[in-house]
């Protein structure tokens, strides 16, 4: 019998022949610089029968092989930080000293006009900023009391203070956030970005999501979903608890040795079934269990924290076992460094709209911003120490902002402080991966109500976070029921200021 | 000699037709270059300079410069072709693109010089008949068929192979087309007697009885149901955020008995899209219509019910045009078709047809159909009994709907002008003490009782409504007493005529100050009972309260508005709801058929359209999706758009031939067309890609081969339990929830968890399954399946890792392995060898290779001495207790475990060949 990379081979260069015909070279690959994704992707999609102009590339059983986007991008990995819940941006980096002064006024009818919001009712108050403010880095940037650590990496971040989204409520915001649609059914943009550039490292998923704060976003596992695209670039979920990927722990009683066996002789079979049907899906199918052999081991390997050194635990504030932003922080730092291309990272909680302590701006919101302060300030500081700042982009952001107006939830006074949801304004920071230092980009009026000046829109965000990979977001499609989409759909500009 | 004189005339015909010059063919030659090089700036969506090439009146009218830039019959003066070759680049078109090559340049010019006709794209037509291409032999007239021709589908397929010098293969062995036709009529495999019993069977008729006992098997239904309900976006939860459950598995019941008795597709559409309005419908009509329920309904708190409402008409609208006529409809929400014959306007013309319905995103997802006992029925009869007598048939028909719907009502989100109280959560109206709430322009005529659904902690309550203002005059002064849980009362209003804004004034000195006085969820204005009987006229008033009251089991379903809740459509300037345009009526778009004589403008007369055999698209898409089922792939790709962006289909005269068959000569029955296919020749080849073939279409567009590709995500499930036998064949019924592991389901709020199923219910086909939208099953993720968030006409096939780690590691596939390897070792007899082939022969239904028996047989045996070395690893690997076998049982049947897991990960188990 021959050897399974013979095989492999010697299919690929019957494909190569072939390959004219291959309708998902068009379908799949046109418009991210004509590099086949292999016979894995044969039914994606569907049309086009001729005109390929692919050139076929010999390890083209991995769906995951690393590609080129349009132009070499300064970002390689992204990993994205989601406060799902939406982080108030007046008690974070949004410093509005006028807002004090109108503390406890009525907010004026000028500002409601028109205006819909998810909870407040009739003529809510002006809340004046919970939190002390300074200037911090060479930079100045704005940053509260509750971000010590944070406030000391400004210089290496640069921050949007005015950026928009027209959704109110949180799961449809989520999604528009990360699939640029408030409707479900699009891909997440880390599916966008595992399809256009592969991964690194084909013994670990492309597309990592790491959730902390006890629940899965709002939006459910949509924010990570492929949509219309092949399932292979939709995210994986791995867990601090249970089996990291479902179904990676080998059932008791079995050991890597007998495993060993088991993956041999089914793909020895298989090899016997491919001498006979030619069928290129069943060398696929090899090449898929040999790959599902090694994420066993890779995927634990790397979830595991234990072996970290005692700076890295003190840096971050990690607990080895515990499900928490710092260990997925830490996490994060692990799986860019194994060349994983996008890791999501989603911490739930930070909806405070007073109703109770633990979601009041000035208790429960506290106690979040300790939560991340420390780990995030680690994050960037461990990529930067390990040269992986530059190349990979960090995003924070919530789904949208927080009012100035106090809450006043069914038209009455609440036991706790809060803000509604706000789409007119938020602040979202960006470091790393192409971003320029010590940026802030656009400013809100002065109570943060709007923003006046280099307003960004969440299709601006998407444009630019694409650029940096190296991606024109117009150009960068994916054909679906006979029309090209995009992840910008047709919006969608480049915020230059910051890269 | 017959044969040189056909040659000879075949000969003369090329030579005629080649003789004169071509002619162009608009839909073949010429829209393709407008779509490919033009249409992007003078389309659907951008009209630069005034012109646009989508339809032939804007095409040939004058453009922003004064001029048409198509001169018909005169290329040479049409500004059209002069800007295709100008040598300024300013000017020569495609603007900023490389030019247009010759003979692309060479159609448009004879296309114009021929006068420029203007054609429907194929799609949009559908030809009166279709000839079979029965090519002339002699042995034909004896009736004897070429080889691999069983009937009419071969003579086309047959046609296309020559014209590639390709000929069909040979029939699949009996094992594999029997394993093929059991998978895809009735989703699991033939057991090894089903096998035995039809290699034996020598009959003509053989495969053909095989064929009717499947379509005629309830497992039929179960199949091909779980096609229709990605279509259907049927799902077990609401979706979104809160994504709490749904009942509504009922209709996923209707789908499978839909199936299994073959109701004609024509009757299976009108039912589904329009049930509601045929005359008395019955439960199961009622229940059809929840096809369009499953849209999503968003719970969260702070939500504009009207904004998901209308999120949901649009679904609606687009998944209708989507899943019978393979059409985009979404595009043209925003602006006419880039592409397609679609105008703007067009499309909220459609929307009218489903704006006019009484769901509107409420979180108590009404309306919905009540199961009544046998019991409660009876007392709902006596009602309808005793108001046929003493009333007339508007009170029946009345009383039969509400009774069974809670129809119609007004939700608590339509109340405004709220003073001291809200709308909590944005969902139910809560009013504190002598605060107020209007309700806009209620239809009182008639009107003498009200019904609402509400809920209070507080006795000694008081609602008051007062016509027209707050302080108006009073109508009724209700008691509002202490609930447990949600009541609804019922209380007599003051005769009033007209339409009027009511307004509530509450009241409860018991209850503080800043506390609503009560909760409401909705309310009903309904006629009085007629007067009859006094005594008897109060026992049913009662009996009619208590019904409302109970809470049974239901199921969400469509009913329309009545007249005075009537909703008008709007265009939606650039898609947008809150920018509305001119109001439209209910008109389906012009290039499709005509509307029916004399439909009604509503979902019926729209279900008419979509099933009237001038509809060009309806039997093509159902065609061209059940073959796509049977072979992997459409004849028209992709699946989901048939119009001018689809790829030229090879098969089109087949296409065509089997959708006109399939209205007028199998009445629409879906059971008749798939026997027609899984009879051909076509299908029943044998499906390996032998090398010349393989070369020469390794797509298999030509079909010179049978089908061969992975199982679906639900039939990997279900064979596995079925080769092992544990498959449970229970039916219908509540979704069930199989192992899964801890964890999966973390969502927001909603208190509801996985509770693994008991005793067969962990075994039932995948089904029944729960899905829940925002977490599905997550071996069924793995392998492709849908969560039904949205419609979906084609499931992509991929091959991933992940999908090794389910079959390989997921309990219930290592359950399997262990009852299949239990039955190996009993079957063995001692002989491993046997075991094994025992174990192939199951899964496989056929012979093993002796190279693969010989690969399994050596996995077996080193499990074996490992397991000898470690009986505890062994133990733990069956899930079996150490201290009560002996350990050489013990690891062997651990061996043979491992080696039932090894089969089910087979490429040839996960493989339909």
């Amino acid at each position: 019998m021959k050897d399974l990379n013979k095989l492999i081979e010697e299919a690929q260069q019957s494909e190569l022949k072939a390959v004219t015909r291959r309708h998902f070279l068009k379908d799949c690959v046109a418009g991210i610089g004509g590099i086949a994704l292999g016979s894995l992707l044969a039914s994606c999609g569907g049309w086009g029968t001729s005109g390929s102009k692919g050139n076929l590339d010999l390890n083209a059983l991995n769906p995951l092989i690393p590609k080129s986007p349009h132009f070499p991008g300064k970002a390689k990995s992204v990993i994205y930080l989601h406060m799902a819940g939406a982080p108030s941006q007046l008690e974070l980096f949004d410093y509005k000293p006028a807002l004090q002064k109108l503390h406890n006024q009525p907010c004026p009818q000028s500002l409601l006009a028109g205006k819909k919001f998810a909870f407040i009712r009739g003529v809510p108050k002006m809340l004046g900023p919970q939190a002390t403010f300074k200037q911090y880095g060479e930079s100045g940037a704005w940053v509260s009391d509750h971000l010590p650590h944070f406030s000391q990496v400004v210089d290496d971040v640069s921050f949007l203070k005015a950026v928009h989204t027209d959704q109110f409520n949180h799961g449809p915001a989520q999604l528009f956030m990360h699939t640029g649609s408030a409707r479900l059914g699009r891909p997440s943009i880390g599916s966008w970005v595992t399809y256009g550039l592969g991964s690194e490292n084909s013994n670990l998923p492309g597309f990592v999501v790491l959730t902390s704060g006890g629940k899965t976003p709002d939006a459910g596992k949509s924010v990570w979903g492929s949509g219309f695209l092949p399932s292979v670039y939709q995210g994986v979920q791995c867990r601090s608890k249970g089996d990291p990927v479902l179904y990676i722990a080998d059932p008791e009683g079995m050991d890597r040795d007998m495993k060993r066996n088991l993956i041999d002789a089914i793909n020895n079979v298989n090899k016997t079934e491919y001498d006979t049907f030619k069928d290129p899906e069943t060398l696929s199918r090899i090449a898929q269990y040999e790959m599902a052999y090694k994420m066993q081991v890779a995927v634990p390997e790397v979830m595991n924290i234990n072996n970290e050194p005692a700076y890295i635990h003190e840096l971050y504030g990690t607990e080895p076992g515990k499900e928490s932003f710092a260990n997925n922080c830490l996490l994060a730092r692990k799986l860019v460094e194994q060349g994983v291309r996008f890791v999501q990272l989603f911490d739930w909680g930070w909806d405070s709209h007073g109703t109770n302590a633990a979601d009041s701006i000035d208790l429960g919101f506290r106690n979040k911003c300790r939560e991340i302060d420390r780990p995030m300030t680690a994050l960037i500081l461990d990529l930067k120490q390990r040269g992986l700042l530059e190349d990979t982009l960090v995003v924070w952001g919530g789904e949208f902002g927080r009012t100035p107006m106090q809450e006043n939830r069914d038209n009455s006074d609440m036991p706790f402080l809060g803000r509604d949801h706000h789409t007119d304004a938020y602040t979202i920071w960006m470091a790393g991966g192409g971003i320029r230092n010590g940026i802030s980009y656009g400013q809100t009026d002065d109570i943060g109500f709007a923003g006046v000046e280099g307003r960004a829109s969440v299709h601006d965000v998407h444009a630019t976070m694409l650029h940096l990979l190296g991606f024109d977001h117009e150009k960068f499609t994916y054909d679906f029921q006979g029309r090209p989409f995009r992840l910008t759909d047709v919006e969608g500009e480049l915020i230059q200021a910051i890269i | 000699m017959v044969l040189a004189l056909l040659a000879l005339i075949i000969a003369c015909f090329t030579i005629f037709t080649f003789g004169k010059e071509e002619t162009v063919d608009f839909s073949a030659d010429v829209k393709p270059i407008l779509n490919k090089h033009c249409i992007a700036c003078h389309g659907g969506v951008k009209k630069n300079g005034g012109l646009s090439f989508l339809f032939e009146n804007e095409a040939f009218a004058k453009a922003e410069s004064g001029k048409p830039a198509i001169i018909r019959g005169d290329a040479e003066h049409s500004e059209f072709m002069k800007r295709l070759v100008s040598d300024d680049p300013e000017l020569r078109m495609p603007y900023n693109a490389p030019k247009l090559n010759d003979d692309e340049i060479d159609i448009l010019k004879k296309w114009i010089d021929q006068g420029a006709k203007w054609g429907k794209h194929w799609a949009y037509t559908l030809p009166d008949d279709v000839e079979v291409p029965k090519p002339f032999s002699l042995a034909g007239l004896f009736g004897i068929k070429p080889k691999g021709v069983n009937n009419n589908i071969d003579y086309f397929v047959q046609a296309k192979l020559k014209s590639k010098d390709l000929s069909f293969s040979d029939e699949a062995d009996k094992s594999t087309l029997l394993r093929r036709l059991y998978l895809d009529l009735i989703g699991i495999p033939p057991t090894l007697d089903e096998i035995s019993a039809f290699i034996e069977d020598d009959s003509d008729d053989a495969y053909s009885r095989r064929v009717d006992s499947l379509l005629a098997s309830s497992k039929y239904g179960e199949k091909w149901a779980s096609w229709w309900l990605d279509m259907a976006r049927y799902a077990d939860t609401k979706g979104y955020e809160k994504d709490g459950s749904r009942s509504i598995w009922s209709y996923r019941d209707w789908v499978i008995k839909a199936l299994n008795k073959d109701m004609p597709y024509d009757e299976f559409t009108v039912e589904q899209l329009a049930g509601d309005l045929l005359p008395q419908p019955t439960k199961d009509q009622f229940i059809a219509t929840a096809f369009h329920r499953n849209t999503m309904n968003n719970d969260e708190g702070g939500t504009d019910s009207e904004e998901f409402r209308m999120a949901a008409v649009l679904d609606r609208l687009n998944t209708s045009y989507q899943v019978w006529l393979s059409t985009t409809f979404e595009c043209v929400q925003c602006h006419s078709h880039t592409y397609d014959p679609f105008k703007f306007e067009e499309y909220y013309k459609s929307l009218a047809f489903f704006n006019n319905t009484r769901d509107e995103d409420t979180q108590g997802d009404h309306p919905k159909l009540r199961f009544y006992t046998a019991q409660d029925e009876k007392r709902v009869d006596s009602i309808k009994h005793w108001l046929a007598v003493n009333g007339d048939g508007n009170a029946v028909k009345s009383a039969d709907l509400f009774l069974h719907t809670l129809e119609p009502k007004i939700h608590a989100h339509y109340s405004d002008q709220i003073v001291n109280g809200a709308l909590y959560d944005t969902k139910w109206l809560g009013v504190r003490s002598s605060g107020s709430a209007r309700l806009k322009a209620i239809a009182l005529d008639g009107k003498r009782q009200l019904f609402m659904n509400f809920w209070t902690d507080a006795v000694g309550g008081k609602m008051e409504v007062h016509l027209n203002k707050p302080n108006g005059p009073l109508l009724a002064n209700i008691d509002l007493p202490k609930t447990s849980g949600r009541q609804v009362i019922q209380a007599a209003i003051a005769p009033t005529s007209g339409v009027h804004d009511l307004f509530l004034v509450f009241k409860n000195p018991a209850v503080a100050a800043g506390q609503p006085i009560c909760m409401i969820e909705w309310f009903a204005f309904r006629e009085d009972f007629p007067i009859g009987k006094p005594v008897e006229n109060l026992n049913l008033q009662r009996t009619f309260l208590q019904l409302v009251n109970l809470q049974p089991e239901s199921v969400p379903i469509m009913i329309e508005n009545p007249k005075d809740m009537h909703r008008k459509t709007n265009v939606f300037i650039r898609g947008n709801r809150l920018s509305l345009g001119a109001e439209v009526q209910p008109m389906v778009p012009e290039s499709l058929n005509e509307f029916p004589k004399g439909a009604p403008r509503n979902r019926m007369g729209f279900a008419q359209w979509i099933v009237s055999k001038e509809n060009p698209l309806t039997a093509r898409t159902l065609v061209n999706r059940v073959w796509a089922q049977l072979f992997g792939r459409g004849l028209v790709e992709p699946l989901g758009d048939m119009g001018t962006q689809s790829i030229p289909p090879i098969h089109r005269e087949l296409l065509d031939y089997m959708a006109l068959d399939l209205m007028n000569g199998k009445k629409w029955s879906m059971k008749k067309l798939v026997r027609e296919i899984v009879l051909s020749g076509t299908y029943k080849q044998a499906s390996t890609l032998n090398g010349d073939k393989a070369e020469k279409d390794p797509q298999n567009y030509y079909l010179a081969r049978g089908p061969r590709f992975r199982l679906s995500a639900e039939q990997i499930r279900d064979q596995a339990l079925a080769v092992s036998g544990l498959l449970s064949n229970k039916m219908y019924g509540p979704s069930v929830m199989p192992y899964q592991p801890d964890g999966v389901w973390m969502t927001v709020y909603s208190g509801e968890s996985w509770v693994k199923s008991e005793g067969e219910d962990q075994y039932r086909r995948g089904i029944y399954t729960f899905l829940k939208r925002t977490s599905p099953y997550p071996s069924f993720v793995s392998f492709d399946a849908s969560s039904r968030e949205v419609c979906l006409v084609d499931r992509i096939r991929t091959n991933t890792p992940l999908q090794a780690l389910a079959t390989l590691n997921d309990p219930v596939y290592l359950e399997a392995a262990k009852h299949l390897g239990n039955i190996m070792l009993q079957e063995g007899k001692g002989n491993t060898k046997k075991s094994i082939s025992a174990g192939y022969r199951r899964a496989m239904l056929k012979e093993a290779d002796p190279r693969k028996i010989a690969d399994l047989e050596a996995l077996y045996k080193k499990a074996l001495l490992e397991f000898n070395k470690a009986p505890a690893s062994a133990a733990k690997y069956l899930g079996s207790d150490l201290a009560k076998e002996n350990t050489k049982t013990i690891s062997s049947k651990a061996a043979y475990m491992l080696v039932a897991n090894a089969l089910l990960n087979l490429d040839e188990f996960l493989t339909k060949s």
